[in-house]
């Protein structure tokens, strides 16, 4: 064990924070922010995202063929220190890069990731995901959307829920029903699907934050080709896991880890400047427990990566340990947005744009998209009956 | 980089819980104090104590981090508290101590001859060690110490003192004169504390372990202490989940065995996910105090405060989860959360632990990692 870096590791850093200094705009996080709109807020993290790119800075761990890096999972824990450090914007096609591209490099054709994989990491091309539906949710396997083959296309007929960024999508990879009379896990296959076919619609679903970053997506003899199913008819499932056990990974969990870090670190800052009764709020041994709390915490989600990530380094196949670092990032994560409502006391409601809010509402608004932590890519309920099955061996 | 143990430190691992599961009373239902000495004069055999011994006295010179799996299977296999103290006293001894100390103590270590006790606490005072009372002075050491696991099977104890107005770790020998000792009534037996009452202790002249930076040996015992008492409550949660999952497994009500009920399953998972996250902070506090990284003391009260709560928690549970079984003596599980409950509240609790946790937020501890890139 060690954790000191190599010199390939601290070059890495040098050249990654050199490049950063001259990338974020004049005063990014001090008196520069995201855009407040929705939409506008999209568009400035896919010009974030190109601007990545251009440097060099995108698919870190991708293989150099399909344009990424060619970097090793180290360098890129050190890329998302980085980004923290520097309180970096998020992406917008973060489902491409985590999802989309990860599934199609492991599982995809010669010709789909010559195809697809290049413009996911330029962000040329932005994705969302079709696996959910109003009656397939924990129980993903039944999903009811439709794909018949019909000559060198599918049809697709059904609909999906819960598409985040479908509007802002070029394209969408779905789970879909191909044959019907066959076992519910055996008869899905996996599809990529241009979201500028005729016969999609978007809705959009307001969530209890207020924001509508996701969808509900409609498919109405939807044509695709046949080259654009990834793996063999009716394997679907198996490919579908893959891209779960990525959607629950050391790498999703370490870039949202640079966000929690980032939210406590305003969420100390806060309870340093504010004042209590007289006194600093920092000084209550109340505030400072559940500081102390959150920070071991979101640290330890930061260790959870990095220790996955050298099991796989060093050789470990991916399987369960994936629903461990969701179900503990997750949970963690609300536990920090309740312990800053608690911390805020009084104010706890005021929210944006009252000019008493703390921080400028931040908490208000990250304390309601919390709650979607413990629900999307998995339960917490279908991670404890995998964790449960499949790492410890319980019967099912 | 790399956040993973290697062969050697694994099969070390391995090997003291084998050496420990040959010797059932450390486990038994009817605690015994004080009990075994045989399961030390096995591990010493093993070689484990001199492991941390530089090679000059003795020893093999490995880092702390080398043995956190030893340490976790201390905790696990409930082994006497005087084989983690006499370690823990060995890294500070070789780390502050003068060279006539080191001299004098060091390969007696390393060659399993020499057993130590560490007393901090005093009763009425906290976890802090700022007003500590015990006095070392011109007529020898005087107070009274609380709470020292193993005492009566101590060669020396490792006591922490006043002198000159300040605290500081004093070494004293049990064969002294003016040292006795009154074993506590207390929760785990086998833990064997007692008070040590020091009335005018006589003390060799070169007893101090740090006679010009007093400060930093009691700030390396109390890190390494949280790190090694951490890696020990890991050690004992992991166990829980196993023995919890084994009955979950076979116990059989409602004709299915329990385990297949979410409400069981359910427990079991969030068990395993709550050691996996201790084990990060632990591991990563034994590299921090091997390496005398920068955030040492806020990675190590991290482990300590984490590590306390996921051991408490899967004690718990995993008598929640036997039913009225884990409430029986004769089932054992009441000696891991004896024992669990003594480790939660040596060298500070969690509570404490998180105070100094945010006291270094606040003071600008980063972690090694955030120093390493900003020298970058």
């Amino acid at each position: 064990m060690d954790f000191n870096y190599t010199p390939e590791e601290v070059r890495f850093r040098q050249d990654l924070r050199q490049w950063l200094e001259n990338a974020l705009p004049q005063g990014w996080g001090e008196t520069v922010f995201e855009p407040e709109d929705e939409d506008d807020r999209a568009m400035f993290r896919l010009d974030w995202e190109r601007k990545l790119h251009s440097g060099g800075w995108s698919g870190i761990n991708w293989p150099k063929e399909y344009g990424g890096r060619g970097a090793t999972l180290i360098e890129r824990a050190i890329f998302a220190e980085e980004m923290a450090r520097v309180r970096a914007p998020e992406g917008l096609n973060i489902i491409g890069h985590n999802l989309a591209g990860t599934t199609i490099l492991r599982h995809g054709s010669e010709a789909q990731k010559k195809r697809f994989l290049p413009k996911i990491i330029s962000s040329e091309e932005v994705w969302c995901q079709g696996f959910s539906e109003p009656n397939a949710g924990s129980d993903l396997a039944s999903v009811r959307t439709r794909a018949e083959r019909r000559g060198d296309k599918f049809i697709v007929n059904g609909q999906k829920i819960w598409t985040s960024y479908a509007q802002y999508s070029q394209w969408c990879f779905a789970l879909v029903r191909t044959d019907p009379d066959a076992p519910k896990h055996r008869g899905l296959s996996f599809l990529l699907i241009d979201m500028s076919s005729p016969g999609i619609s978007i809705r959009p679903l307001r969530q209890i934050s207020g924001e509508s970053e996701f969808n509900e997506t409609f498919f109405d003899d939807v044509e695709v080709p046949v080259e654009n199913i990834v793996g063999d008819i009716n394997d679907g499932w198996r490919i579908a896991m893959t891209t779960l056990a990525y959607e629950r990974g050391p790498e999703d969990a370490l870039g949202r880890q640079i966000r929690f870090k980032q939210e406590l670190d305003k969420l100390v800052e806060t309870a340093e400047t504010s004042s209590r009764g007289g006194g600093a709020l920092i000084d209550d041994p109340i505030v400072r427990q559940k500081l102390a709390r959150s920070i071991t915490e979101v640290e330890i989600m930061r260790l959870n990566a990095v220790r996955t990530f050298s099991k796989y380094l060093n050789g470990e196949e991916r399987g369960p340990d994936a629903s461990v670092i969701k179900l503990y990032w997750s949970h963690a994560a609300q536990n920090m947005y309740e312990s800053a409502m608690d911390i805020l006391g009084p104010t706890a409601p005021i929210a944006a744009p009252d000019p008493l809010s703390a921080a400028g509402g931040r908490f208000q608004l990250s304390y309601l998209q919390s709650k979607a932590f413990t629900i999307y890519s998995g339960s917490s309920e279908i991670q404890r009956n995998i964790i449960g099955e499949r790492m410890l061996g319980l019967p099912r | 980089m790399n956040f993973g143990f290697n062969e050697e430190q694994k099969s070390l691992g391995e090997t003291v819980a084998q050496q420990l599961a040959d010797f059932p009373a450390l486990t038994a239902p009817d605690p015994v104090a004080g009990h075994d000495l045989e399961a030390w004069t096995a591990l010493a055999g093993l070689g484990l104590f001199s492991l941390i011994i530089p090679e000059e006295h003795g020893g093999v010179g490995l880092p702390l981090v080398d043995i956190a799996l030893a340490i976790e299977a201390l905790g696990a296999g409930l082994a006497p508290p005087i084989v983690a103290s006499t370690l823990i006293a060995a890294d500070v001894i070789a780390r502050h101590g003068s060279d006539a100390l080191k001299a004098q103590f060091l390969s007696r270590i390393a060659a399993g001859e020499l057993r130590i006790a560490i007393a901090t606490l005093e009763a009425g005072q906290g976890y802090d060690t700022d007003h500590v009372q015990t006095v070392f002075g011109g007529g020898g050491v005087t107070g009274t110490k609380i709470l020292v696991a193993d005492a009566r099977q101590a060669d020396a104890f490792l006591v922490l003192v006043r002198c000159d107005g300040r605290p500081a770790l004093a070494l004293i020998q049990r064969a002294a004169r003016g040292v006795s000792l009154r074993p506590h009534a207390d929760i785990d037996p086998s833990s064997g504390l007692c008070e040590l009452v020091l009335d005018a202790a006589a003390v060799a002249g070169d007893a101090l372990i740090s006679h010009k930076q007093p400060d930093e040996a009691v700030s390396r015992l109390l890190d390494v202490a949280a790190t090694v008492y951490a890696g020990m409550e890991i050690g004992i949660a992991a166990r829980m989940l196993e023995t919890a999952v084994d009955y979950a497994r076979t116990r059989v009500q409602f004709g299915q065995p329990i385990g297949a009920f979410q409400a069981i399953k359910h427990r079991c998972a969030d068990m395993a996910v709550a050691v996996e996250a201790g084990r990060s902070a632990a591991y990563y506090a034994f590299w921090a105090v091997s390496e005398d990284a920068p955030d040492r003391s806020r990675a190590s009260s991290m482990a300590k405060a984490y590590c306390g709560e996921v051991a408490r928690d899967a004690c718990n549970e995993a008598i929640q989860i036997h039913g009225g079984m884990g409430f029986t003596w004769e089932l054992g599980l009441h000696r891991f959360l004896r024992r669990a409950k003594v480790l939660e509240h040596g060298f500070g609790n969690h509570a404490w632990h998180y105070e100094r946790v945010i006291a270094a937020t606040l003071a600008g501890g980063r972690p090694a990692s955030d120093v390493q890139r900003d020298a970058a």
